[in-house]
């Protein structure tokens, strides 16, 4: 099998005494969605700051593309392509739309140039097209996430971490947030997604894990833990 | 003369506008206050002093207060804001930089004495002037204000238009998603800290080229009421400092002008006074905040 693009070994992240994250350790291989999810305060968010390095851990390790990130600041780990999109959305509310995406685009050039780059999103998102000059902080919750998927995509990364993208949207939005994300998942780009939102996160996911206390107390694909509702509800407190 | 006085305020409010525009700009980005900024300013003025002592043209002043200025605005942001990055340290990070500036104006106490130190410049240089609109002005005073619009103007479109302008916008909005999204935060903050710097280094040079001297407690007096302008504009907002800037110029020069002396001064402390308790987001805020 080869190496997973990227594998998080007994990870500990601790804020003073309260150890947020005990031993915890998993691994996304290229091309796959993995979900981990888990109640609030399971320590899901916390996983994604400490993969990404701003937040420090204690222990552990992460590797990404077979290296160690020790030492890497986050912003050279998202110009290697492990990208976050984070919880709250990350965008630049008072930057236009256009100018949230050419801030991405520029850090991150590919080839084809930031032209061919904006068609390709657009394409997808079309109603970002429609809103370029806008702020993008007077955008409706649900569009700025949109936007906050389109800059993470407009030059493609290696890995996309994704946090809580249903976090505060209206239901409607949440299923157009999860059907970006299977569209993604379908054009292959591999995603590491932490959710709340179980049942639609598992339903897109290649594999996932159940995350509790700072440590992953199951796993499986996502149709073997969405078909096992009890031990769900065990460690999730709900359905 | 009224409209001579105006125009005196005017080029007086585009030297506070630069100052103003060093606070907001590091406050934008860090939400901390730089107090060592008012004696960055005040060391440009003793940069024009040394570099006449030397011998130098006039305009050799600008460069050399350019760098100088900029590289301490590096020494302050290692110095007094590189360890104390989270929230609760704004406290730490303004006393750190506040003993950062008394030990300037100590070193420069040292060197020139407490008194002013005057700048000898060329008699046509001060007396020269230029008829616009019937008004006599000296060509000095439209030079400065040349110098100023043209550095404001730069610094607009430096932060609108460039990538650096871009970085240094999300940084100021959130760090934590700049540096998700590739952003060398540490470089936009030093970035920054140099910007500011360099601006009021060109300040001081050109106070002391107005005024014909330098003097070492001017951060105390002058740097001190272009934060109160920052504050009147907007704490981070660029285009309140600009304009808060020339606004409390022309107040002052009026003050003069029908003989409340001193009293000007007091106008611009309790015109803060009152913008803070009215609109604390600033003179010029639109609910809409635009900042840094």
């Amino acid at each position: 099998m080869p190496e997973p693009i990227l594998a998080v070994d007994m990870l500990e992240v601790a804020y003073g005494p309260i150890r947020a994250l005990r031993g915890c350790s998993l691994t996304v291989s290229a091309g796959e969605t993995v979900a981990v999810v888990g109640a609030n305060g399971a320590g899901k968010t916390t996983l994604l700051r400490a993969i990404s390095n701003v937040l420090p851990h204690t222990g552990g390790e992460v590797r990404f593309d077979g290296t160690t990130t020790r030492g890497r600041r986050a912003d050279q780990l998202a110009l290697a392509g492990l990208l976050q999109v984070p919880e709250g959305r990350g965008i630049i509310g008072r930057l236009s739309v256009a100018e949230n995406l050419q801030l991405a685009w520029a850090l991150r050039p590919d080839e084809g140039g930031f032209e061919a780059a904006s068609r390709r999103v657009f394409a997808r998102f079309p109603r970002l097209q429609e809103r370029l000059s806008q702020r993008a902080g007077s955008m409706s919750g649900g569009e700025q996430q949109m936007l906050a998927l389109a800059r993470a995509i407009i030059s493609p990364p290696r890995v996309l971490l994704v946090d809580e993208p249903s976090l505060g949207l209206s239901p409607v939005m949440v299923s157009e947030v999860f059907s970006v994300l299977k569209a993604f998942r379908e054009s292959g780009v591999t995603i590491l997604l932490v959710e709340q939102n179980v049942r639609q996160a598992l339903a897109i996911a290649d594999r996932a894990y159940v995350l509790r206390q700072g440590t992953i107390v199951a796993e499986g694909s996502g149709q073997t833990l969405l078909s096992d509702p009890a031990m769900l509800r065990y460690y999730l407190g709900s359905g | 003369m009224l409209a001579e006085q105006i125009i005196n305020g005017i080029v007086l409010g585009s030297m506070y506008a630069l100052v103003a525009l060093g606070y907001t700009l590091v406050f934008g980005v860090l939400d901390k206050l730089n107090f060592a900024h008012g004696e960055t300013f005040m060391l440009g003025g003793f940069v024009a002093i040394a570099a006449s002592a030397l011998g130098a043209p006039l305009w050799v002043a600008f460069p050399c207060a350019l760098l100088i200025c900029g590289a301490l605005g590096l020494l302050v942001e290692l110095l007094s804001f590189r360890k104390f990055r989270s929230a609760d340290a704004q406290v730490t990070a303004a006393l750190s930089s506040l003993a950062l500036g008394l030990v300037l104006i100590d070193l420069v106490q040292k060197t020139y004495g407490s008194e002013p130190v005057s700048l000898e410049l060329p008699l046509e240089v001060r007396t020269a002037t230029i008829a616009v609109g019937g008004i006599e002005i000296a060509q000095i005073k439209l030079a400065i204000l040349g110098i100023a619009l043209l550095l404001m103007g730069g610094l607009q479109v430096l932060v609108t238009h460039t990538r650096v302008g871009r970085n240094i916008r999300a940084v100021a909005e959130s760090p934590l998603a700049a540096a998700l999204l590739g952003i060398h935060v540490r470089l936009v903050m030093q970035q920054t800290f140099v910007i500011a710097s360099a601006l009021a280094g060109i300040a001081g040079v050109m106070l002391a080229m107005r005024t014909g001297y330098a003097a070492s407690d001017i951060g105390f007096t002058f740097g001190i009421k272009a934060l109160a302008i920052m504050a009147i504009g907007g704490m981070g907002d660029l285009r309140g400092a600009m304009l808060g800037g020339i606004l409390v110029g022309i107040v002052e020069a009026l003050a003069v002008q029908f003989g409340l002396g001193k009293l000007g001064e007091i106008v611009v402390w309790i015109l803060m006074i009152i913008v803070l308790l009215v609109r604390p987001g600033g003179l010029f805020s639109t609910g809409t905040e635009q900042r840094a």
